[in-house]
């Protein structure tokens, strides 16, 4: 699907990531995996660190954090939103939703509009799109909430994924605007691909008996690499297309951090250098899922968004199979730094 | 062996390290390192150096060198 809508902008965004830091090569030691190992998949696929939530801390938490940091620091009345969507994999619970959670804990009106989205890595390019149309059909300020705790979901058995993911909760504020700025969209699913990515229990088809072990989350990393460097960059030169960019011309390619070999990978292929391609995050704060392309955004261009416009092209993809590109100028926007929560 | 397979095995056995003094008869199996990251770099490989997608099915499908280079075009 393509869309593309106009007179609407992200005006900020905040992102808190879990307060408690793990090491890669220390983690791996102490689960006894010989150290060659861990210093070839550590170079190779870019493993340093990760911050993780505390025991306790939910997506909820995180995502409460960034939205109550980035909505006092534009000064913005919570009763001004009009609606609110959660973009998340790891809920609170079953039921309720998250977003009508987040509406009473941020005390927004009851005329709110609050509705969550069960998607992960592609998640906030979908919860940026249902914001946008929201704001062309008669909302002035909605509030997107994208995050995942996937490290709690992992087994720590599972050497392969495990070490991989971080947790983090992003807010993010777009509005509607007199100016011309416009966004452009473009998604994909390919359900067939489904079990590359996937907690297989505690849903409805095979519920998890009470005293059960956890429902672990299983992926295949080579079918996810795979199916990233086949849906990405047709997906992202699409969007370049409709906003009239190129390569050449846009300021940044933002991609989900997957990790880095991955993002470089893909990058690559999509036709952009590394130096316009954000990939440090990965290696201090590991996956993030749905918090990975806004926590990008803050991490490498924060300072510059603070104070001047630029052109993104972004794309999420991962669980579903799911992909989701945009295009879009942003700045200058406030952009609150990256913090732990809960801090010290 | 023919030239294009001299010259492809050893572009692959440059960039999977797992396949390091390895030659077409080698069972992939055998290879100590050859695990996820091996066939993350093998795909990566393909992708890059031939422009061939190589499927992860396909990949694990392949018991020997020879197997994996056969996926190239001739």
């Amino acid at each position: 699907m393509h869309s593309s809508l106009s007179n609407i902008r992200i005006s900020g965004l905040a992102v808190s990531t879990g307060s408690v830091v793990r090491d890669f090569r220390a983690d791996g030691l102490a689960a006894g995996i010989d150290p060659a190992q861990l210093e070839r998949v550590a170079k190779a696929i870019g493993l340093r660190e990760r911050r993780v939530a505390a025991p306790g801390v939910t997506t909820l938490d995180l995502c409460e954090d960034a939205a109550r940091r980035l909505l006092e620091e534009m000064a913005v009345d919570p009763t001004s939103i009009d609606a609110l969507i959660f973009v998340t994999q790891t809920p609170d619970y079953l039921q309720p939703n998250n977003s009508s959670l987040l509406q009473a804990r941020l005390g927004l009106c009851k005329s709110v509009a609050a509705f969550d989205i069960t998607q992960g890595c592609s998640g906030w390019i979908y919860g940026l799109h249902q914001a946008a149309l929201l704001c062309s059909h008669g909302a002035a300020r909605v509030l997107v909430c994208a995050g995942d705790t996937l490290s709690h979901q992992t087994d720590p058995k599972d050497t392969a994924t495990h070490p991989i993911f971080g947790d983090a909760g992003s807010a993010t504020l777009v509005e509607k605007t007199g100016s011309e700025s416009a966004m452009h969209f473009i998604f994909g699913t390919d359900g067939s691909g489904a079990p590359a990515i996937m907690v297989p229990t505690g849903g409805a088809r095979q519920p998890v008996a009470a005293g059960a072990p956890g429902a672990y989350l299983k992926m295949d990393g080579a079918e996810v690499f795979n199916f990233a460097l086949r849906e990405v960059p047709p997906a992202v030169a699409g969007v370049l297309k409709l906003a009239g960019w190129t390569p050449a011309t846009a300021d940044r390619l933002v991609l989900h951090q997957a990790n880095r070999f991955v993002v470089s990978a893909v990058a690559r292929k999509c036709g952009f250098p590394d130096a316009k391609c954000p990939m440090d995050l990965v290696e201090q704060f590991g996956n993030q899922s749905s918090a990975s392309i806004p926590a990008a955004l803050v991490h490498a261009c924060g300072s510059t968004l603070q104070e001047q416009p630029l052109k993104i092209a972004a794309c999420g993809y991962g669980v579903g199979l799911s992909w989701g590109a945009a295009a879009f100028t942003i700045g200058p926007v406030v952009v609150p730094p990256m913090l732990p929560f809960p801090r010290r | 062996m023919p030239r294009d397979d001299a010259k492809n095995l050893a572009a692959l056995c440059a960039d999977v390290d797992a396949l390091a003094g390895a030659n077409l008869e080698t069972v992939l199996a055998t290879l100590p390192n050859w695990d996820s990251l091996a066939v993350l770099l093998t795909i990566s490989h393909f992708e890059h150096t031939h422009a061939v997608g190589i499927t992860a099915t396909q990949l694990r499908s392949c018991r020997t060198v020879r197997d994996l280079l056969a996926h190239l075009p001739r």
